[in-house]
This record gives C-alpha cells, structure tokens and sequence, in this order.
C-alpha cells in the first residue's frame, strides 16, 4: 500500500499549511476540544493519548445541505467523520450519509489523473479507450478549442452544465467564464431537475426565487406536501435535529401532517399521513385555504380583515373586492371569487382521493395552529400542475402569516465575502461585451419565448434540443458534479444526442457522462480540497463553511476551481489576464475571507485561519421579523426598528405590490404568453387555480421515483454501504425493489419478489417488485438510485434498473421543472 | 483370522475392496471441501449471519457423533451389561462407533472457524457453564478411551468384556446427553427448546447405533443372510429387532408429539413446524423412515429377514439424518429481530461444499472401519464361530 | 466501574440508519453486517398501514445467554465497563454465541458479502487481517482481545459499545454525551452522530446519570424481559411510530 508515503507526506503537508500547529494552537487556547484528541485527554488525565490523529474541517458532500464535518485523519488514513460540534447546522451530528465520505474518498474506482479518450465511436458499449495525460496537455487542449471556437464567432456553442455548485470558488467563478469568453451556455445549472417548481411559485407570490429558511424550532404546525422530511428534505441532518425537539422536547410537542403517495418514514412518524393523488397537492391546499376562510381562521394581522369584521366568505358565494382591507397580501377576494369559493372539501375529497374528514381536520388544526407552516417540494410540484399546486400551497403560508414570522418561513441572507482579486467587468473584450453570441438563445430556450420563458434553467432540454440541431448545435461541453446522460428523464436521448459533441467531465469518477467524454479532467473528492459553499436556505441568518483537505489529494487530480482558471488564463486577451489576476482557487478564497474583517462571525471567524480552524462563519440572528402584523429589523438587541412597505419590498416582498400577491403580477405580465403556450385562460390563470395533471406515459399506474435517505448525491450507488441499507422500509438490500400495492400486483399476476417490467413509451425499467400495503394502488414506487451502466464496479452489479428511462421528459411550461413524477407506466411480470 | 490372512490377492477381501470405495469417496468429497477452502475460505456453506448459523456440516457432525455413541451404548451391552447375544457385534460396534466419530469430528472441523485454537482454549478456560465446554471434554475423553479400548481388542482379538467399556459407555450417555442439552437450553429458540430433547437425544442415538450394528453387521455378510452366524441371526431376529422396533416407536412418538405440539400452538418460534410439515421431506423421514422400518421390524414375517432388517435399518439412517437436519435448521428458522432485511422464516439449503463433507465423513468413517475390518480385526468376532469364518474364507 | 448503558428513544428516533452508517465507519464494519441496526416492520392494509422500526445495537446484557454458551470464555462481560466482548484470540467460530442470543446481534466473518462484489477482495488483507481497506481505525485502537479492529477469519464479532472510545473515559462521568465537549469523544459513534438525540449513553450504577432518569420517567422497557437476560439497551416509546415490536414479526403477510 502506499499509506506510509501518504503518512510521511502528509507530515510534510501539514507542515506546509500550517494546520497541525493552527489547530494545537486552538486546542491549547481555548480550552476546548474542539480541535480533537489532544485537548480532551489532557484534560481528563486517564484518557488515551492519540497524538496521531488530527482533526481536519470539511462540509459533508452528500448532500445540499452543507453540514460542517470534523474529518479525523490518524497515520494518513482519513478513518472517521462526524459533525462539528459547533457548527449551525450540524451541531455534532450526522445523517446516515455523512459517515460515508470514507468511502467516497477511497472509491477504488476513481480516476487517477487527466487522461483523453482514444476511441472516436460513443455510445453504452463503446469503451472510451481512456489514456493518462498530463495536466498541461489536458488544459491546453481544451482552451485551443475554445480559443478557436472564439475566433470562428462560435463561443455560444461551448456549454458548461452544472449540477451541485458550492460556492464562490468553483460555481461561483462560472458565470464569470462566461461573461468574459462570451457564451449564454456558461453555466446551465440543473435547478429545473431539482425542485425550481418550489422557487418558481414562490417567486410568483413572494417575489423570491428561492428555497425558504424555515424556523422549524418555535413552529406549532407543520403541513408537508410531498418532501420526505425525514428521508430527503435538506438540511435533513438539521431536519432531525430539530425533530427530536419539536417531537420529542418541545412543549407544545409540534403537531405534523405529512402528504405523500406512500408511506415512508415521515408519514409513519408523523400524527397524520394523507395518502394523495400523485399531483392533486394543490386542490388538498385550496379545500384547506377554502375552510380557513369560510371559518375565520387567517391570520387578520398579515392578510387584513373585512372593513366590518363580519366574515363573507361563505361557500360558492362571491365577495365584493372592497369590503375586504388587505394589509401584507394582495388579491385574496379576487382569488376567493375566480377559486376559492368553490373549492369545498368535498370537492378535494374527489379529486385527493383523501377522506372529506381527514382534510376538513387538517385544515382547522393548521388554521388554528399558531405558528404553522407548509412545506413542499417536488411530490407536489414536478407535475404538469406544478405551478399551480406550489402556489396554492405556499399561500397557505400567507393566509396563516407564517411569512418571516417566528416559528415561520424567511428568506437566506448571503454571506459578507470580500471582493474577488480582480473586477472581471475590467477585463472585458469587444467580443465579450458586443459579440454577436449576445444575440443568441441559450441552448434549453431558458429565458426564450418558443422555449422556457420564465424558467431559471432548462437542462433536460439541452440533449434534445441539441440532438435537433434548434436552436443550434453545440461543440464543446464541459460538466461539473452532474451526470444528465444518467440523471435526465429519458435520458437515452441524451446517449444519442452528445454522440457527436466534445465533452469535458470533471468528476473524480466514473459516470455515464464521463463515459462519453473526450477529456476527463478529475477534480479533487471534498475530503482533498479547499473549497468555499455559502449556507443553502437554512435558518436565514448569514453563514459559509470551508473545506479543509484532511488529507493530501491520493490521485493526480485538480480542484474544479482551479481548472477553471488554468483554462481561463489560457485563453487569448484580457480574459487570461483577468485569470491570471485572480491567480488561483486559494487566492480566491483568501480574499473572500477578507469580508470577515469588517463583519466578523459569532464564533471569532474573522479572516481566513480563523475561517479554517472553524470551518464556519456565521452571524446570527436572522435581522428580518413579523411581528403582529407589522415588519422589524434587528437592531442589535432586538426587533425593534420597524421597517417601511419599501424596505419590506426591498429586502422581503420582492413583488411589484410588496405584498404576497394571491393575484400574482409575474404571472400576469407573462399571461398572454401563458394561456398562448398552455392554453390557461388569462382571467384566471394568475392565481392558485386547480388545474387537472396530465400524465404522460401511456399507462396506467403512477411512476414515482424518490431520493430515499441514503441517496449521496452522485456517489451513493456505487457505495456497498448504500447498496446494503439504501431502501428500509422494506427492506432493499443489495437492490431497489419496486413499491406495489398487492392488490394492484394481484391484479397483474405479480407475486411479491417478482421480477417486473415497468414500461412507458419512452423506455422500460426492470426491478424486483415487493408488495407494501403503504404504497396507493393506482402507485408504484421505485427510488432513484440504480441502473448505471459506467459508474463503477458495486453500482454496475445491483441488478435493479433506471427508473429515469421510463420517466417521459415533459416540463412545467412556466417553473421549468421537470416533471419526474407525472408518467403513467404499465406494469408486467418480466 | 481367515479374513485377513488369506495368501490370496487383496482384491479378493471385501473388506479391502470396502475400504478402497470409501477413500475414493473420501478423496472426491475432502478434495472438493479443500479447494473450496483454499479458494474461498469456509464461506461455502450457506449459512448466513441473517440467522441460519449452524447448517448442514453441523447436522452430520452430530449425525455421526450420535451415531458414535449410540455404537457405544450398543457394545456396553456386552461391555457393561453383559448381555451375551450381543458378544458377537459389540467389536463391530466399538469399531463403527470411532469411525463415525471420525468422520464426525473431522467435519468439524472443516466446519469451525478456528478449530486448533478449541483444543488449548476450551480445556483451558473451564467455561463450565457451556455445554459445548462439557461435550469437548467429554468428547476428548470418549475418544481416548474407545481408542484404548480398540486397541485392547487388536492386541487381544479375544472379545472379552473390557472393564474401560463401563467408561466409554458412560461417556457416550452423557455426550449423547449433552448434545441434546445444546439444543435443549436454548429458551430464545423455542423449536429446539425443552427439557425432554436430552431425552430424544439419547434415544434416537440409541436406535442409530441399533440401525448401523444391523446395516453394517449384513453389510459385513455382503447381505447373504446364509452367511450370518445362527446366534448372530437369531439375535437380530429376536432381541435386537425388538429393541429396535421399540427404540423406534419412541422415536415416532417423540417426534411426532412435538410436531403435533408446535403445529397446535400459537407462539412465536413454533410456526417453523408449519413450514416443515408442510415439506415432502418431513413426510419422507416421518412415514417413510420412522413408521415404515417400525412396521417391518414388528412384523414377525419381516422382521426375521435379513435383507428386510437391513432395509428397516438404511431407512431409519436416512431418516435420523433427515430429522437432524431439520431439527436443528428448523431451530434457526425464525430470524431474530432482523426485520424488513429478512423475509417471513429464512430458507436453507445445503451447498456443494456442505454436501461434499457429508461424503467426506461418509467416506472417512467407512475407510476407518474398513481397515479396521481388513487389518485390524474388526470382524474378528466371527472368528468364534468356526465354520461360517471358513465360509467366509472360501468365498 | 462503570455499567454502561443505552437509552433509545423510539418517540423521536427517525428511522434514518445514521447510527447503523456510523457504526460502520468507527468499527470497519462490512456492508450489511450491521452490528448497529435498525430494523423496519409494517403491518395493516392500505391506507392503514402502520411502518414502524427499531434499531437495534447489542443489548449488553447484564446476565447474557452468549457468554454462558461460549466453549472457551472468548465472549466474556468486561469487569470495567460491564460491556460485553469477544477475544478474538480465544474464539473458535462454533457460533453457539450466535445460536443463543435472542437479539441476533452476532457476525461472523466467513459469510458470503451482503454486497457483491465483496469489498474484502478490493482491499485484500495482509497477515491476520481479512481485509485492509484504506479506511481502517487507527491502529492503536485495534484490539483482537476485545473484537476491536479488522475481524480476523473464522470468529464472531459483535457491538463493543464502542469500547475503544468509552474505556477512554474520564472516571466517574455520570454520562457520555455527545453534546458535552468533555464527552464527545468517548461516546459510542451511534450514539454521537443521532441527530434527532434518540439515543443516551450513561452510567446505570450511577443514580444521577440522564439514562437513569430517562428511565425512570419516561418508563424505559426491555426487549425479551422473558429470556432473564438483562439487557442495558433500554428503549422509551412516548406512543410515536416507532414501537418495541411485539413478539411476532409484524410485518404483513403477503
């Protein structure tokens, strides 16, 4: 083995970063053991001495959530890793996934280095034919492509595809490779096949394109539509945190109501489970908007009142617009009169397929219930209805004045980064500012009538659409921490469509779309690199984590940050300089660490050692709050300066009323290209309306395929500790079974265990079928995990297919989401 | 002397030809287990930690260590008991009895992870409350002691009572015993449960030991009931059929008494029983093998033939074996708290390898006794009886 | 002298297996061999399906049914902490510790890999070790006497508490508590990294330690009372999901 050269280096590395001394020095300072071993055994005089091990800070990569991770290294080995103790989210613990970097790290199927591909011919069976090259051939390759690309007037047709973006030193520098090479393609991030149906609606009501923070501790209520709280739903470590509190500790205990189409851990653990129609979520939240009206149970402070105090929201009647005085939301009578007021639970009943009782119970205990909040994500929204189900659902939030309220839902502060080295807008060539690539369309039609007009990005598009040569083809392509060949709904198009295109992977391992590639180009995994990632929506309050390499990194691999730079500073004119004066992902880090200076953490974080000895800055509180119906901003020692109806657009309303808009101005704006494109009627089609999902696939039985806990992003089928565990409830070890209903399997011949074929018109997916009485009947349920064909040597053995290749690509016309859930499958013995 | 004396090629002593079939047999299934444990380790078993620990190479260790014993207690009713019908198989017995032992305690260790290091540990750490601490020990002592004896008996082909017999009987009861008490103690494993298995133990050892004195006494006759002695006959005829037949009915009604007991009741454990009646296998052992050989042997018509007598018995050897296995995989049916990984009752079946070490005791305890027979005087006790020793002889 | 003991608490524990992943990781565990588990039943017909779990460490129990059994004393209850151990040296594989545990709590190591291909053949061992994957515990905590380490061939292996970590404790600590920075690197990897705080690690001789108290007023119960084996794993259900399963495995017939 090569451990003991990685031992002795390692000593040399330290030496070099200077982090054994940073940390003996925080160890011996402060008193606290923080730093690891040492400080704790001295001070419990029996312990064991482990002078050894050294304790590195990290921020886990399994999933968005950015926990802070203490990685322990002893004699070169990276052996353990648990939360840091004294970071927000993690607070010393983990989910099922943090302990898992281990493996990640020392994936054996990992790329060594550079290399190019040798054999022209792409497709599944093709062996790429990789060869080792040197760094310097690797980069220099790639920019005299792009360089050429450049000088031909072709920069557009270069796209770099990204899936998880960290930070201002690897995402963060990507918009900027763009701006100054000149292509609408860089970067296309994958946040339409994440959950951007959740950002979209909200931006249409609230006026922020964003995931919430959420006051999950001081909340009363929580309604989930389709989350998996406690299987998926970020920060899920923080999530369980706080459910042992609000469950377990906190009087009073929290009552929740989880929405799904099966039973998994959060339904069973909650006090009411709603087995739901896979995309009727909105008409669940209309009936219960419905009954909080005809019952008098919104929040008066935030919504307003009827001049009189008499209520008039009475079933099937209208109400004069003007009787009602609105304080913070904007088109609640209108909404009642186009929707609302027909929207009886009875009526949810027939469409939910839920109880009238168990909806009209849900709806007074979240009327009633102060402070409450709904949640959702993509059960609910990655329909054809999408739109229409989030906006109905986060106007409950509205309606119940969970909006920046304690115990509510807010919005994340960015953190105080100093500027970068350089000014990019100063390096800017004539290309670059008026080159004729300005004119063109991005690759997925984002942001284009004929495509996505109101969408943030359109990934599943860019394989059909540059398959179709519309709107042109591309060239060059280059991916960071995403998989589309893999991960996109039908994703065999994909297969044929990059066949003919130049791509660049950059990930420390093998996939479907490395194996495509004509250069791999492997970052570092997270437990070898420096790295910066802002929190994602978390508790509102600023905060950014770093990446300490516990180790040095075992392969000849380059962080992604840097690669970008190297190739930057290769390519002709002001925009190498610009790289060259950003020098490299180190100084790039320092300086965003020079923002601390003026602003410095809670924990003492004031500049770069200090950020890297505590792997966080953070600064709390959240300076936002609602109060009783009026808005205050922390003065430093309390909510106590109330802000105006400008400052509240400005910084928290960010619709053109400055109010929550039931009656949304963005959807308005955007109605006649709406009801041309979809077909919606432009009277109606600005409010939670209900809308009937079209589903297709041509059969006849819902495909949903969910994240289950253990899904590490990108990594966790190809861990035999995923593989063994990855699917509980009942009990998938060693593959994933499809979830039927036995009465549904019955009725098709399908004995529990049997081998299945699940068929759309787009493709078939096979798996072993097991019989869960959890699960609808009109319902299959197959986690998202397996079937990869390129991606290392455990995954390739799990017998269970891809449920992505009988998922049909069809996208909500205005969120941009992609619509995984909506197929209708059949289902056969195999 | 005749047998083994005779100026004639070797190929012309059965016992000889006896003892080349068994090597072969042990070769093919010691050769098979070897590779298996060098290329794989002993990972070729099919036991799992889900919860079928003990599988089929454990059955035929206890098959052949009660069949051992049950030798044993057959010989002690010369030995020990003095009953003089049964002179003339007791060193047939004492001889099979350290063959199945043999071939017994080699499966096991094939079978244990580190069987060299049970040899210091267990004498050594006097862990008195294991029964396993106490059949190691008493298996140890059994073992010497039948090897002096047999050694007596080479030396001295003189088959007189050998006072050390009291012992070696002694021994095989308590082994036979014990190993019923391994079973017998576990109350989180209610199959195997209860103070009577010691019992069931002791009496289906009893009635193998019964099976193999007769299977292998015709076998020695090449199942030419003419060539049996007349005392030899009339005993297996009269007494030993009897007892028998007996050893037999108890055995029946023990087994199918729990089977009927773990059928009827609704506690957790029992619904194994429901699983294995539900199996032809179950049947096979219980109609065929157990109420079959009862029927022939109390049957005066067919129990006074020889080649009945020795079907009744390869019946019942089968049987045991079958009862065995399902008796203590039975045992482990249930998974304990192994939840959604583990569906309803575990399933088992035997590997290759499990299977290649059954022929390996098979074949190791025929060699044994086959070489015991050609060279070492194991079928001597026909000697007493001229003529049929010139009989032999001739043919 | 401590008698280390456990509390679950199943009203708040998620289901989530982080304390089965982190016990993997801190023990070098192999996939699927779960010294920590967490088991999953589900009874009842849609929609009135009731999923519930258990997870389930070792008991520790006070009077175990696996040290009795045991030929040679390998499996022996620690005179310092109470917890229960396998010496590695001394073990001969008979698995009659595994056959008399009714926690099914055991493993032995010559076992086909629950995952294919086995992760011991990509990270072949050397000498005494089966395996030698690059992850490895540091070697200072290795400990064959206690079942600490790599598992050799032939030998059973069961939770030790995390004996290498809480051995290391400070002398008279009521509890080990991952929230305590005095604490937190002697508690039990499962233990420390449950995020909903199900889990409490204490002194059960010591009547002012939180597990006692836990206990005590939360009505701590044992699994299998019946088999007299004592466990030191208490378990607390406030009424939530998750439930001390009942005798029969609950999950459906189908």
């Amino acid at each position: 083995m090569e451990e003991i050269n990685t031992a002795l280096s390692r000593r040399r590395f330290l030496q070099a970063t200077g982090t054994a001394s940073a940390l003996a020095a925080t160890g011996a300072a402060v008193g606290v053991p923080e730093s690891g071993h040492e400080a704790t055994s001295a001070d419990a005089g029996t312990a064991r001495r482990q002078p050894n091990t050294v304790v590195t800070k990290n921020i886990c990569h399994q999933c968005p959530a950015r926990c802070g991770i203490d990685v322990y290294t002893t004699e070169g080995r990276v052996h353990a890793i648990y939360g840091t103790a004294d970071h927000p989210i993690s607070n010393g613990k983990l989910c099922p996934k943090g302990p898992l970097g281990v493996y990640i790290l020392y994936d054996p199927d990992r790329w060594r280095g550079p290399m190019k591909r040798t054999n022209p011919r792409k497709g599944r069976n093709e062996d790429p034919g990789f060869v080792p090259i040197t760094w310097d051939e690797a980069l220099d390759t790639v920019a005299a492509r792009l360089n050429r690309l450049r000088d031909a007037g072709e920069s557009h047709r270069f796209a770099l595809l990204y899936g998880r973006g960290w930070g201002a030193s690897d995402a963060g520098l990507q918009g900027t490779f763009g701006k100054l090479y000149g292509s609408p393609n860089v970067a296309i991030g994958h946040s339409s096949m994440c959950s951007d149906g959740s950002e979209i609606a909200k931006k249409m009501l609230d006026g922020n394109a964003a995931y919430n923070a959420y006051d999950y501790r001081n909340t009363n209520y929580i309604l989930m539509f389709g989350v998996g709280f406690l299987e998926a739903f970020r920060p899920y470590n923080n999530n369980m945190q706080v459910w042992g509190h609000i469950r377990g500790r906190k009087t009073p205990k929290t009552r929740v109501t989880a929405v799904d189409v099966h039973v998994n851990t959060t339904l069973a653990a909650s006090d009411r489970g709603l087995l739901i129609r896979p995309g009727t979520d909105g008409a669940l939240a209309l009936a219960i908007a419905h009954v909080i009206l005809t019952e008098g149970l919104w929040e008066k402070s935030f919504v307003g009142d009827f001049n009189d105090g008499v209520n008039r929201f009475v079933e099937g009647r209208t109400v004069e617009p003007a009787l009602f005085e609105e304080n913070w939301v904007k088109g609640l009578v209108e909404w009642w009169n186009v929707e609302l007021k027909d929207r009886t639970v009875a009526w949810a009943a027939g469409i939910t397929d839920i109880p009238a009782r168990d909806i009209l119970a849900t709806a007074r205990e979240f009327g009633s219930t102060r402070p409450a909040m709904a949640i959702f994500e993509r059960g609910a929204h990655a329909h054809s209805n999408g739109i229409y189900n989030g906006m109905a659902i986060h106007s409950l939030n509205a309606l119940v004045g969970s909006m920046y309220s304690v115990g509510g839902l807010m919005n994340q502060m960015p953190p105080s980064y100093g500027p970068l080295p350089a000014d990019d807008n100063e390096y800017l060539d004539d290309w670059a500012r008026n080159g004729a690539w300005k004119a063109m369309p991005r690759i997925d039609l984002k942001g284009h009538p004929d495509g996505y007009l109101m969408a943030k990005n359109m990934m599943q598009e860019v394989g059909p659409n540059h398959l179709a040569g519309k709107p042109y083809k591309l060239d060059t392509m280059m991916f960071y921490l995403t998989n589309p060949i893999w991960t996109a709904p039908n994703g065999q198009v994909w297969e044929e469509a990059l066949k003919d295109v130049f791509m660049i992977d950059t990930s420390p391992f093998p996939s479907e779309t490395g194996h495509y590639a004509d250069l791999i180009l492997p970052d570092h995994t997270y437990l070898e690199r420096w790295q910066d990632a802002p929190t994602y929506p978390f508790e509102g309050y600023p905060m950014t984590q770093l990446r300490v390499p516990a180790i040095e990194p075992l392969h000849d691999t380059k962080y992604y940050g840097d690669v970008l730079i190297e190739i930057g500073k290769r390519i002709k004119g002001p925009m190498g300089d610009y790289y060259r004066a950003l020098r490299d992902s180190d100084n790039v880090l320092r300086h965003l660490a020079k923002g601390f200076a003026d602003d410095p953490g809670d924990n003492g974080v004031n500049d770069f050692e200090s950020w890297k000895e505590q792997g966080v800055w953070y600064k709390k509180p959240y300076i936002y709050r609602l109060v009783r119906g009026r808005f205050y901003e922390w003065d430093g020692r309390g909510y106590n300066r109330e802000m105006s109806a400008d400052e509240v657009k400005q910084n928290l309303l960010k619709t053109p009323s400055g109010k929550f808009e039931f009656r949304s101005s963005a959807m308005e704006e955007n109605a006649a290209w709406i009801a041309e494109n979809t077909g919606r009627d432009p009277a109606k089609l600005m409010f939670p309306i209900w809308e009937q999902p079209v589903h297709p696939g041509g059969g006849d039985l819902h495909l949903v395929t969910p994240k289950v806990a253990l899904h590490a992003e990108g990594r966790g089928h190809n861990i035999p500790m995923v593989i063994a565990h990855l699917q509980p409830t009942v009990g998938g070890r060693g593959e994933a079974y499809c979830e039927i209903n036995p009465k549904t399997a019955r009725e098709r011949g399908i004995k529990d265990g049997d081998w299945i074929r699940i068929t759309s018109d787009v493709g078939t997916t096979e798996c072993a079928a097991r019989y869960y009485e959890g699960v609808r009947p009109d319902t299959i349920v197959l986690p998202m995990e397996y079937g990869h064909w390129a991606a290392g040597r455990w995954s390739m053995r799990v017998p269970t297919q891809h449920a992505g290749e009988s998922t049909v690509n069809v996208s909500d016309r205005v969120t941009g989401q992609a619509n995984y859930y909506s197929s209708k499958v059949t289902v056969a013995k195999a | 002397m005749a047998v083994t004396t005779g100026n004639g090629s070797a190929w012309s002593n059965h016992f000889f030809i006896h003892f080349i079939v068994a090597v072969i047999l042990l070769m093919l299934g010691g050769g098979y287990v070897l590779i298996e444990i060098i290329q794989f380790g002993k990972v070729q078993f099919n036991t799992t930690n889900e919860g079928i620990f003990w599988g089929f190479p454990i059955v035929v260790y206890d098959y052949f260590l009660l069949t051992s014993t049950g030798l044993a207690m057959v010989a002690s009713l010369y030995h020990v008991f003095g009953l003089e019908e049964f002179r003339s198989v007791a060193t047939r017995c004492l001889w099979l009895a350290f063959a199945g032992l043999s071939g017994g305690v080699s499966v096991l260790f094939l079978e244990l992870g580190n069987p060299w290091v049970a040899l210091w540990a267990t004498p050594l750490n006097m862990q008195t409350e294991s029964p396993l601490f106490w059949k190691v020990l008493l298996v140890g002592a059994y073992a010497a002691l039948l090897i002096l004896v047999l050694l007596g008996s080479i030396k001295n082909r003189d088959a007189h009572r050998n006072p050390l017999m009291i012992a070696v009987g002694a021994l095989a009861l308590a082994i036979t015993l014990v190993a019923g008490a391994v079973y017998g103690m576990m109350a989180m494993r209610p199959v195997w449960f209860g103070g009577e298995v010691p019992v069931v133990f002791l009496i289906e050892s009893f009635m193998g030991g019964l099976a193999f004195t007769i299977f292998f006494t015709h076998l020695a006759h090449g199942f030419d009931d003419a060539s049996v002695p007349p005392e030899m006959r009339s005993l297996f005829q009269h007494t030993l059929s009897r007892m028998f037949a007996i050893s037999i009915a108890l055995h029946f009604a023990l087994h199918a008494g729990r089977a009927v007991t773990g059928l009827w009741t609704n506690a957790e454990g029992f619904q194994v029983w429901q699983f294995l009646v539900s199996q032809p296998l179950f049947h096979i052992a219980l109609w065929g093998c157990v109420a079959l050989p009862f029927v022939l042997m109390v049957l005066p018509s067919t129990r006074s033939k020889g080649m009945v007598q020795a079907i009744a018995a390869l019946l019942v050897m089968v049987g045991l074996l079958i009862s065995r296995y399902e008796f203590i995989i039975g045992g482990q049916m249930v998974p304990l708290f192994k939840g959604t990984w583990v569906q309803g009752l575990l399933s088992y079946s035997p590997s290759i390898g499990a299977w290649a070490l059954l022929l390996l005791a098979i074949g190791l305890a025929n060699a044994v006794y086959a070489f015991a027979a050609w060279k070492l005087g194991a079928e001597d006790q026909d000697a007493g009886f001229e003529s049929h020793g010139a009989a032999l002889a001739a043919r | 002298m401590a008698k280390w003991g456990m509390v679950i608490d199943l009203e708040t524990c998620t289901g989530c297996q982080a304390c089965t992943t982190a016990c993997a990781m801190e023990n070098n565990r192999l996939p699927g061999e779960n010294w920590q588990d967490v088991l999953f039943y589900s009874e009842g017909e849609y929609p009135a399906l009731n999923l519930s779990w258990l997870p389930r460490p070792c008991m520790q129990c006070e009077n175990p049914s696996c040290v009795s059994v045991c030929p040679t004393k390998a499996t022996y209850v620690d005179d310092d902490t109470g917890v229960v151990l396998v010496d590695w040296d001394k073990c001969i594989g008979c698995k009659y510790c595994m056959v008399a545990c009714p926690y099914g709590v055991r493993f032995y190591m010559d076992e086909k890999p629950v995952v294919e291909p086995d992760v011991r053949a990509t990270y072949p061992g050397d000498g005494r070790r089966t395996w030698n994957p690059p992850y490895k515990m540091p070697d200072e905590h290795e400990d064959p006497s206690k079942g600490i380490g790599i598992q050799p061939k032939g030998v059973v292996s069961k939770c030790t508490f995390c004996y290498h970590k809480i051995s290391q404790a400070p002398q008279g600590v009521a509890d080990l508590d991952e929230d305590n920075p005095e604490t937190k690197e002697f508690t039990p990897a499962c233990v420390r990294v449950c995020a909903p705080k199900a889990r409490y690690f204490g002194d059960l001789d010591n009547p002012d330690s939180k597990v006692n108290e836990l206990i005590a007023e939360k009505g701590g119960v044992r699994l299998k009372e019946e088999t007299g084996n004592k466990p030191k794993v208490y378990y607390l259900s406030g009424g939530g999901s998750p439930v001390v399963p009942g005798e029969r495995s609950r999950r459906s017939e189908s």
